[in-house]
């Protein structure tokens, strides 16, 4: 794997409406960019491979370093692909889609659902929303949350960001009711 | 209340720190990690019109600011002694004056506070700007004891999606734990003499 750099990112939440936050939210993001590793040989039918070398390596990096951050238990949590302008959206999700990648988060945090993620094309310095959720029962409303991040100069067009965001609660004042309640 | 804290009107903190592995395809041969800290709070002017005494407010805010954003650079980094280099900036959301930022970063209630807790003895580089939200700013660290250390002048890039709103301000400080990566462009003692006249006497 070829990694280039590491953006840690984390945002605490002290007042929503006004009001204040208590305990304080935080959401923590780590984001690596890394060369994309289909670069420059056209179309590959079998990704395979590649998802065996690299994404178990993602996940040993990002997963401890995103729990670190968040410095709580982990409530929720997503991930995110963004590949650079020359790759194909299916090589950043080769990266993420695939046990060997998520299951370093899920142990970290001591997880069971499947985590929610985010796969776009983008240019250096776009911004993607990372979505996020309950980390053992995705229908908990109160946890559907995201969180927005840029990389200034990431992905190059041969590079992909791949990314692990963790949220130490719900949404702050969260108030909706809960989806049971509908049913 | 005295030195200023807790800080009134915080809305959030956000931190974003940047590591360099490859530069180029090469490794970094001193890593450095880069962090900016922000805090979003109320501007205290908003809704007042024109304030002319600033003097007041900045007392009771820029102090706390001051702790609360040093305190994220050292506990980021991992020490006080990691922080080489720092810097400072700050961000006016639409309806604020620049000189609103000016005067939260600029008075010793914050910059005195932040080179004090980074132990750091240099002027402190600033940056300044009034955005909407989501806009990203720019801000400049160089050396914290020894400002003309060219091997040390950097940015970090920090950009809040939902801030300033019109009424805010974002307070930031910067820091670096080492120089550019792969810094390599010399330094003033060791810098030949250059002056206009034999650069234009050797065309």
């Amino acid at each position: 794997m070829k990694l280039r750099k590491i953006i840690t990112l984390t945002e605490d939440i002290h007042t929503e409406g006004g009001r204040p936050v208590d305990p304080i939210a935080r959401t923590a993001v780590v984001l690596a960019v890394i060369e994309n590793p289909w670069a420059g040989q056209g179309y590959v039918t079998d990704l395979l491979p590649g998802i065996d070398e690299i994404a178990p390596q993602l996940g040993e990096l990002l997963a401890p370093r995103v729990v670190e951050a968040l410095g709580a238990p982990v409530e929720a949590y997503g991930k995110a692909a963004i590949v650079g302008l020359d790759g194909e959206i299916e090589h950043g999700s080769a990266l993420i889609h695939t046990l060997k990648f998520g299951d370093h988060f899920r142990k970290a945090a001591n997880a069971t659902t499947l985590l929610p993620a985010v796969e776009k094309r983008a240019v250096a310095g776009g911004a993607f929303d990372i979505p996020l959720k309950h980390i053992t029962d995705a229908t908990i409303r109160s946890h559907h949350q995201s969180i927005e991040v840029r990389v200034p100069d990431g992905p190059r067009a041969d590079e992909i960001v791949i990314g692990l965001a963790a949220a130490s609660q719900g949404r702050p004042q969260a108030r909706l009711a809960p989806l049971a309640s509908e049913q | 209340m005295a030195g200023g804290q807790p800080i009134s009107n915080l809305r959030k903190v956000v931190t974003v720190v940047d590591e360099v592995v490859l530069e180029l395809g090469r490794p970094v041969a001193a890593p450095v990690r880069r962090v900016a800290a922000a805090a979003v709070i109320r501007n205290p002017w908003a809704g007042r019109g024109f304030v002319a005494d600033l003097q007041p407010d900045v007392e009771d805010l820029a102090p706390g600011l001051g702790r609360l954003l040093a305190g994220r650079l050292i506990e980021t980094l991992g020490g006080v002694e990691r922080i080489e280099s720092f810097g400072k900036a700050a961000v006016v959301g639409l309806d604020g004056e620049i000189e609103h930022g000016g005067a939260l970063i600029h008075t010793p209630y914050f910059g005195n506070v932040l080179r004090e807790l980074a132990e750091g003895t240099s002027i402190i580089v600033f940056s300044d700007d009034r955005l909407a939200a989501g806009e990203p700013l720019t801000v400049p660290v160089w050396h914290k004891t020894a400002a003309a250390t060219r091997s040390h002048y950097q940015t970090v890039q920090i950009r809040i999606p939902d801030a300033p709103r019109p009424d805010e301000i974002v307070v930031i400080a910067a820091a670096a734990s080492g120089p550019r990566p792969n810094a390599r462009i010399g330094d003033r003692r060791s810098d030949p003499v250059v002056r206009l006249a034999d650069l234009e006497n050797a065309r």
